[in-house]
């Protein structure tokens, strides 16, 4: 007796495309993050020191062993005009 | 008149208007990131204790005067840099396997402690440093030297 496979197709369908989404975003993600997972539970101190990779680097996620800080470092710093109480 | 202008809005990285006058001497920034920072962490702690208590005294008696600690601030930044520099000569590949395995995991210890052992021992060879964490419970094991620790990756 014949099996009815194309029953199966719109299994298959949901299935396939649950999977492209998944994998676009998770690619789109990595990607943002320079191949690297998310950072998550980012507290405001995860914050200032991703702003200062960003100076160092010029990503949030860049990361260097360098211990002399490149040219314009020093005057790059937005701290003091952030609000204060 | 000035205006503030957002730094995420211009083309050019901000710069700041209002840089240091020139009669106060420069100090040579350190241009290690978050990971490698908080790898070097406790090692920073055990090298530059005179400094960094220095500096946090006197900013203790300053009252949020930047001016004040500039001194004791430079004195820190110097110690740091060194640090960073002997540490890239004598260890360099522990080093970059432990911040690397940091960048990969969130930026959490109890996710690295292999790599971090590894960097351990040889710090402890080569520098003579040891990390303590302050404030650990007297009795029991520090958290980085148990064997088999409760709270893990959920893939191990």
């Amino acid at each position: 007796m014949p099996v009815p496979w194309e029953a199966l197709i719109p299994f298959g369908l949901l299935t396939s495309m649950f999977a492209a989404a998944g994998t676009l975003l998770n690619v789109s993600k990595r990607a943002q993050n320079q191949g690297k997972p998310v950072r998550y539970h980012i507290d405001a101190w995860d914050e200032m020191m991703m702003d200062r990779d960003k100076r160092l680097t010029g990503h949030v996620r860049g990361q260097s062993t360098n211990p002399t800080a490149p040219e314009g470092f020093e005057t790059s710093s937005s701290w003091y005009t952030e609000h204060t109480q | 008149m000035s205006t503030f202008h957002d730094s995420a809005s211009g083309s050019q990285p901000y710069k700041d208007p209002t840089p240091l006058p020139d009669n106060i001497p420069k100090v040579q920034e350190l241009g290690a990131t978050s990971a490698p920072l908080k790898s070097a962490a406790f090692f920073i702690g055990a090298y530059c204790k005179e400094y960094n208590e220095d500096f946090m005294l006197c900013k203790n008696e300053s009252r949020g005067d930047p001016a004040h600690c500039l001194k004791e601030g430079r004195r820190v930044t110097r110690c740091a840099t060194d640090l960073i520099t002997k540490m890239r000569e004598n260890c360099l590949e522990k080093f970059d396997a432990h911040w690397n395995c940091l960048e990969l995991n969130n930026q959490e210890y109890f996710a690295c402690r292999k790599p971090e052992r590894a960097l351990n021992k040889c710090m402890f060879d080569k520098l003579g440093l040891t990390k303590t964490i302050p404030g650990s419970p007297q009795g029991k094991t520090p958290i980085h030297e148990v064997a088999s620790p409760v709270y893990t990756t959920v893939q191990r």
